[in-house]
């Protein structure tokens, strides 16, 4: 069992602000969690402290029941990989995976063992005698990783530690990592600011902002169903659309209709969206549920946005469209031999359930009635 | 050869000519240079074994008999034995001290963040600044208090403060530039400060300690200002002070002066041919990959 617990841990350096402000997350046994934000959100701050290398402000860490807030990093039966890979110049890839173990007294034939057994797992078997500047970026990943698999720790830390990859090793080694999770199945928190990581890998997401938890779930529950409009432009990409629009009543209930953009709000009840009435109010739609063709955007009632496309950017796979809206821009994501020139005025339609909305002040998500139902809806929307 | 082969790679397009002009203008700068730096060093080897009398008949014959004696005389008879002994033992000494110390300092002051580390460091740069000619009768006057005064110890003392400091300077530059993970990483393994100062600063600094260790070496070796004013006693004189022996007010053994440099000039040759790989690393690293 190693179960992670964090109660409103808490960050501040001096009598600054927080940098990590009163986070809680409960970690489960297992789980494979991703801490996802930009640059600055407080994740590495939050991995750096359950680690045991940041103190915590206020707030009270505990691994299995244990609260760990004074115990020293070594103590904590942790082991980390970091962005940097952090392997000692001066030893051999052998020394570097035997390290942790020396000083933690296992005897030799037990580190020789687990040192071969990481070797042979990780394909490093050949570079055991090497020095770390004899291997490239991908090796000395692995290296990284098998110096925290020999210690056989009750949780592994990752820190961004693809991000010095290229892509095509980045997505092996992501590959690697998410294979290694299932093998040992141990706690593991990786910290990264690639939604493609956090989508790809994590059993749940945490995604922060500013030093909070924005939201925590299931990577597809956090992205059908964002908390607020941060979260909904930080996962996705191109991101979210989002156009502040006055909320209009209308005989059904209620549309949103400004110049050339018209929604119906299918997915709000009349006493949901009645505090808004005429106020402004955030709207959101995803690149991909923009269509060209209104028979694409599904069965149902649907939504309208009409601009001129001013960039074009074809990336193979699909096109990405830009439009200049009254509205704001809107980037759409059309298939791939989509006949649009910038200038041009385009028709864009979506079907009513993969709109968004959200309080224009706050930012927080105004609840619909999608549920799996509209995710559903949307996704077929996708296909 | 390689430098030359490097000239000619650098620019293909060139013509052989004006290439073999450029190596041979290079080869000319580099052996004008060579003879510069090399020849009095040579011209006092080849008086180190030709007696006072032939030097002065003519100061740049080739020795004939060689006088390998003026070595035995000078070792045996002239005390240069004692000599070498003191200078090893205040040298070595304090230049071990120095790359100890200052290390460990260096390091805290790199790695720590604590209340008046930059304060610290800008009291030792400042003590760079100032020539240590200013600090010798003051510090002349704290070992006669001490009784201090004609006698290695002190000497070795005052050597440690004398070297100490941009020791410090130079070390911090350097262990600055060591990654914070690889210490974050070592701690994640179990070990505590002492632990990753010895088995991670240390190896990793080694150019940089490589360097310091060998300039302190060469500067103490050849000390002699503060070794004059301190050291009175014979039996006590380090080699600098010892060769100066030679030197009257109306006659100088200059056979035996520099059969007695040849001497002290060894260890520094030793010193420098051993840790030479390391001293250039040093001087040239750039940050720790």
């Amino acid at each position: 069992m190693s179960v992670v617990i964090l109660d409103k841990l808490c960050k501040r350096y001096g009598t600054s602000q927080y940098a990590v402000d009163h986070v809680d997350l409960h970690i489960r046994d297992g789980e494979f969690m991703v801490l996802l934000g930009p640059s600055g959100c407080g994740k590495s701050t939050t991995l750096r402290m359950v680690a045991g290398l940041e103190t915590i402000s206020e707030g009270t860490l505990s691994i299995d029941g244990r609260v760990v807030n004074n115990v020293a990093a070594k103590d904590r039966d942790i082991a980390m990989v970091f962005q940097s890979y952090a392997l000692y110049p001066h030893m051999t890839v052998g020394e570097n995976l035997a390290f942790g173990l020396r000083r933690r007294n296992v005897n030799a034939a037990e580190i020789e063992r687990r040192v071969k057994e990481a070797a042979d797992i990780l394909g490093l078997g050949a570079l055991l005698a090497r020095k770390p500047s004899a291997l490239s970026g991908g090796q000395r990943q692995r290296v990284a990783l098998g110096r925290a698999m020999v210690r056989e720790p009750m949780v592994f830390l990752f820190d961004e530690p693809l991000s010095n990859l290229d892509a095509a090793l980045r997505v092996n080694t992501r590959n690697e990592l998410i294979k290694q999770h299932h093998r040992l199945g141990s706690t593991m928190i990786y910290v990264t600011h690639d939604q493609v990581e956090a989508m790809t890998m994590g059993t749940r997401i945490c995604v922060m902002n500013g030093g909070k938890v924005a939201q925590i779930g299931a990577p597809l529950d956090v992205y059908w169903e964002p908390a607020d409009t941060f979260v909904a432009r930080f996962l996705g990409s191109p991101p979210m659309n989002l156009f502040t629009a006055p909320l209009r009543r209308s005989a059904d209930g209620f549309l949103l209709e400004e110049g050339a953009f018209h929604t119906p709000l299918t997915r709000w009840s009349a006493a949901s969206l009645a505090p808004y009435a005429d106020r402004k109010i955030t709207f959101g739609v995803r690149a991909e549920d923009l269509h060209l063709d209104p028979a694409a955007a599904g069965e149902g009632l649907r939504g309208r946005i009409r601009g001129k496309a001013f960039a074009i950017e074809p990336l193979g796979a699909e096109t990405l469209v830009v439009l200049e809206t009254p509205l704001g821009e809107c980037t759409a994501r059309l298939p791939r031999n989509v006949m649009v020139r910038p200038g041009d005025e385009v028709h864009l339609a979506f079907s009513a359930s993969a709109a968004y909305l959200f309080d224009a002040e706050t930012g927080r998500a105004i609840s619909g009635e999608r549920t799996a139902q509209g995710a559903l809806a949307a996704a077929r929307g996708l296909q | 050869m390689a430098l030359f082969s490097m000239l000619g790679a650098r620019d293909p397009g060139a013509t052989p000519l004006p290439r073999l002009f450029a190596r041979g203008g290079l080869a000319l700068v580099i052996g004008a240079y060579t003879i510069y730096t090399l020849g009095p060093f040579l011209w006092l080897a080849s008086m180190s074994v030709r007696t006072t009398g032939e030097i002065s008949l003519d100061h740049y014959a080739w020795p004939s008999p060689f006088h390998w004696e003026q070595f035995r005389i000078a070792w045996v008879d002239s005390n240069f034995a004692t000599y070498f002994w003191n200078s090893t033992l205040v040298v070595v000494g304090a230049v071990a001290v120095v790359t100890l110390v200052g290390a460990a300092a260096a390091h805290a002051l790199a790695r720590y963040r604590f209340k008046g580390n930059r304060l610290i460091y800008a009291v030792l740069f400042s003590s760079i600044i100032f020539p240590p000619q200013i600090t010798l009768i003051s510090l002349y006057q704290i070992l006669v208090d001490y009784n201090l005064y004609n006698s290695l110890l002190g000497l070795t003392l005052v050597y440690i403060s004398l070297q100490l400091p941009l020791t410090v300077y130079l070390l911090e530059g350097f262990f600055a530039r060591i990654p914070q993970d690889l210490f974050d990483a070592a701690k994640m393994d179990g070990y505590g400060d002492i632990e990753i100062f010895r088995r991670i600063v240390l190896p990793i600094g080694m150019p940089a300690i490589a360097t310091t260790l060998i300039l302190n070496f060469i500067q103490l070796w050849n000390e002699f200002l503060f070794a004059v004013v301190l050291i009175t006693d014979p039996d006590k004189r380090t080699l600098p002070i010892g060769i100066r022996a030679f030197m009257g007010d109306h006659f100088q053994d200059i056979g035996m002066i520099a059969a007695g440099v040849m001497i002290s000039v060894v260890p520094v040759i030793l010193a420098y041919i051993f840790f030479s790989e390391k001293l250039i690393r040093g001087m040239t690293a750039g940050a720790v990959k």
